[in-house]
């Protein structure tokens, strides 16, 4: 579904991705894992479209979208959502999810419907199912930091994606916040067949949920597995164990 | 729409002095405007009205101390520190509260300065045109080429690269200068070293404002000093600034060569329409580069 | 359940709303039957700055562009008319028609090259251009009369008494004031809205934002000339200070004073800084004075406008009915 090969990027002189590769397979749950600055975040908007990579592929279902717009690469069906809270302010939670429903359903230049008439039930129901329904009328500038990490997931829900990109879900959650969410991602991967990529540093969590784990070291992608795979290579070992070089 | 005008080498070379006398009055309020945009981030409008109280502090001063040519320096020099004075007390008293606002708020606020103090000029020098006549060694024209020059505009040419090195002096090689570079780019850093940025922002502004009022001391012999003087160099020297990259003072001089010169050189081309030249000048600048010809500070 | 009870709820205050509307609506249809002559002209004037800085709210306060030179899309609408009716035999409805559509024209250049950017550059590149507009305006004395402005503007016999142009000012304003208002609670509104507040998350969900941001700015020049035509049938005459970029950061005060995150704030803006010009006028020169410190005191204590302060204080109505689930 997913195929990244040799992706390259830098600003000025400093490396960030010297080069990546990176698999996603239809209905899988893939994790990046790596120590802080190893590129994870870069890679994510390598993909979603946010940066433009200096060398290298990214191919979606089938298509190359390497450099393409972020509103292009949404309409392929790539969700994201983001490690540092990126709501709309000023905007209710209902309204959040509702944008992005609206855009998904190219109803952008409708100048002249109600927008309270439009996409009310698809917007409903992914509030109901990340548990945000009861606060939908809550401008989202006064939610608590785990509803807004919801709130962001749910935002990327809207535009219906098949490939769900979460740059650090959990970050800054409760333990019961965490495993609503988790408990969440796994219900629409399992129901829906949405094919989720992550990143994440609790490793407990990346080992249980993800089915294969990628990991990324100071721009250079090692090694692509399964957890035990993972867990036992030696290279991995030495990137965690024997600290950042 | 007269296209005969025989266009001269020498009358070229003519208005290209007069574009380059009027270029320095412009450089000078701009950079002004410029330093304070770049390492305060404030827009602020209210530079134009310093520059009219600039001049028309010079006139009163000249006339208080007699129409002697001493009077006439002394003005030149006090001037723009009154200005300098009137800006300190505004910054301590009502800007440094309010650096962490939105640019459109410090807009909007530097207007309010720029109604109070157009209303100021108004109450006191009331609405008669005013002018002063340059001191008796610049007094006259000189014959370049057969053509008239005034001597004063000379003057002027010596003293726009004189404010132009002491800028570069003063940004590249003093402590304020470098802190106050550092400070444009990363503000956070700079008081996270211990240094008190709230001052250096104060003298920052203060010496933006005080460019300002030297503008509209030198540019007084030369023109009407009348209420609505800040308007106008207002509009041009944002446009300036913009053409050149916010916050760069070498942009400032490259807008205000263009600017001076497009204006002055229009003149020869299509004289009723002169006016449009840089105006036309700074939106094919900023089509092509909308960010400035020079690399901006943010 | 939930969504049965929101609906009844949004029903009978959308009622009371429309109630409150038509009382407005129909007080200020009767007000020149007993109002002086005056006081009507000052109630078009507030109309037309108001219609004019709620156009401008569209793209400022919903939008979160820094519309810095929108008088001039009013200038040109007012300009546009000016000329068709002086200039030419054309039947005065196109030439009313025009108005609007040649700022629309204008807005679409003009933002063809500045929703490059963004904040700050947006509005400087917006005000170059629109000085460069001001500039030709003023100088090009054969087609518009340069800084003496064009006087005199045959505007039709129906509309041109005082109390003609006033119903028409108000008539215009009412539609024009309704159809913004769709469009901001559309979905393009609520996109647009979702922009100003988040640009890179926007275009991450599949908004085109640049196209969104240009189309919002041939909209509220759309408006605008609207207001500048309904300028010129109130005052029959058009100048180059409607192009002045001191006018045009007037309007802004104006959705700053109202409140730009709301609706009718602008409207009550306008309606504060005009009936003060004209009432402080009477007394002192001096008036720009008392509006440089009523500005001074919004920015230091009322950042979000009058409106926007009274908002903030009240309860969110749409909020009980979601928790009775």
């Amino acid at each position: 579904m997913l195929r990244i090969r040799n992706v390259q990027k830098s600003f000025g002189d400093f490396q960030a991705v010297i080069k990546a590769n990176l698999d996603v397979e239809q209905g899988e749950i893939v994790a990046v894992i790596g120590p802080n600055g190893a590129g994870k975040s870069t890679l994510f908007k390598l993909i979603s479209g946010y940066l433009a990579p200096d060398n290298g592929s990214i191919i979606f279902q089938d298509r190359e979208i390497a450099g393409l717009a972020p509103y292009r690469i949404c309409r392929l069906g790539l969700g994201m959502s983001f490690q540092i809270v990126n709501v709309f302010d000023r905007l209710t939670v209902f309204e959040n999810v509702q944008v992005s429903v609206l855009s998904h359903l190219r109803r952008a230049f409708d100048l002249v419907t109600p927008a309270g008439r439009v996409a009310v039930e698809q917007t409903m129901e992914i509030l109901e199912s990340v548990y945000l329904a009861n606060v939908k009328d809550r401008v989202s500038g006064s939610l608590s930091h785990g509803e807004r990490k919801a709130l962001e997931i749910a935002i990327a829900l809207g535009t219906n994606p098949e490939l769900l990109i979460l740059d650090e879900p959990t970050a800054g959650m409760s333990p019961d916040e965490t495993f609503s969410t988790i408990h969440l991602l796994e219900k629409l991967n399992v129901s829906f067949g949405l094919t989720i990529l992550f990143c994440e540093h609790d490793m407990e969590l990346v080992f249980s949920f993800a089915n294969r784990i990628m990991v990324m070291q100071q721009g250079l992608s090692i090694i692509q597995g399964p957890p035990e795979e993972v867990r036992n290579n030696q290279q991995v070992k030495e990137a965690y164990l024997g600290g950042t070089r | 729409m007269d296209f005969s005008t025989s266009i001269t080498l020498n009358g070229l070379i003519q208005q290209f002095l007069i574009g380059l006398s009027r270029t320095t009055i412009l450089f000078i309020v701009s950079s002004g405007l410029s330093l304070v945009l770049g390492v305060l981030r404030i827009p602020n409008v209210a530079h134009g009205s310093l520059y009219m109280l600039g001049a028309f502090l010079c006139y009163t001063i000249a006339s208080f101390l007699g129409a002697s040519s001493l009077g006439f320096w002394l003005a030149i020099l006090l001037a723009p520190l009154v200005v300098a004075l009137v800006s300190l007390a505004v910054e301590r008293g009502l800007f440094c509260h309010l650096y962490d606002r939105e640019h459109l708020m410090l807009l909007l606020f530097t207007f309010a300065l720029m109604l109070i103090f157009g209303d100021v000029v108004k109450a006191v020098w009331g609405s008669e045109y005013r002018s002063l006549s340059p001191p008796e060694v610049f007094q006259g024209s000189l014959s370049i080429l057969g053509m008239p020059f005034p001597k004063y505009n000379l003057f002027l040419l010596c003293a726009g690269p004189v404010v132009a090195f002491a800028l570069w002096f003063l940004t590249q090689k003093t402590k304020i200068g470098k802190i106050a570079r550092a400070a444009a780019v990363d503000r956070d850093m700079v008081a996270a070293v211990g240094i008190n940025v709230s001052w250096v922002f104060a003298s920052v502004f203060v010496i933006g404002c005080y460019l300002a009022g030297l503008g509209g001391a030198l540019v007084a012999p030369t023109q009407n000093i009348s209420q609505g003087m800040d308007h106008t160099i207002i509009m041009e020297a944002f446009l300036i600034v913009i053409i050149g990259g916010l916050g760069n003072v070498w942009g400032a001089l490259l807008g205000a060569l263009i600017f001076g010169l497009t204006a002055s050189m229009g003149i020869l081309v299509w004289p009723q329409f002169s006016i449009v030249f840089p105006y036309a000048a700074v939106v094919i600048v900023l089509v092509f580069r909308p960010k400035g010809l020079l690399k901006a500070t943010w | 359940m939930v969504k049965r009870l929101s609906t009844r709820y949004a029903k009978s205050s959308a009622l009371k709303l429309l109630l409150a509307f038509s009382v407005v609506i129909l007080l200020l249809a009767l007000c020149p039957q007993f109002l002086p002559r005056f006081f009507v002209y000052l109630l078009a004037l507030i109309l037309i700055s108001g219609l004019q800085a709620t156009s401008l709210n569209v793209a400022l306060g919903y939008g979160g562009m820094y519309q810095f030179h929108h008088a001039v899309f009013f200038g040109i609408g007012a300009y546009t008319v000016s000329i068709m009716l002086m200039k030419t035999n054309l039947p005065p409805a196109l030439s009313f028609l025009a108005g609007p559509m040649v700022a629309a024209l204008l807005g679409f250049i003009m933002g063809l090259i500045c929703v490059r950017l963004s904040k700050l550059y947006f509005g400087m590149l917006q005000l170059s251009l629109g000085s460069l507009v001001w500039i030709v305006v003023f100088r090009w004395y054969s087609f518009t009369g340069g800084d003496d402005g064009l006087h005199g503007v045959p505007v039709p016999s129906l509309i041109s008494s005082v109390n003609g142009s006033y119903y028409f000012a108000l008539i215009t304003s009412i539609v024009a004031l309704f159809m913004m208002y769709v469009i901001l609670n559309s979905p393009f509104g609520r996109i647009l809205q979702a922009i100003r507040d988040n640009p890179e998350r926007s275009e991450g969900v599949g908004v085109r934002v640049k196209l969104h941001q240009l189309v919002t700015q041939v909209i509220a020049a759309f408006f605008a000339g609207v207001a500048g035509v309904l300028f010129v049938t109130v005052e029959g005459s058009a100048f180059p200070d409607l192009l002045s970029w001191t006018l045009s950061l007037e309007f802004i005060i104006m959705c700053l004073l109202g409140g730009w995150f709301t609706f009718l704030g602008p409207m009550l803006g306008a309606a504060i800084i005009v009936s003060l010009r004209t009432l402080v006028g009477v007394y002192t020169e001096y008036w720009t004075f008392a509006l440089a410190v009523i500005l001074m005191l919004l920015i230091f204590f009322l950042p979000e406008g009058v409106l926007g302060y009274f908002q903030r204080f009240s309860p969110v109505p749409e909020h009980s009915p979601a928790e009775d689930k």
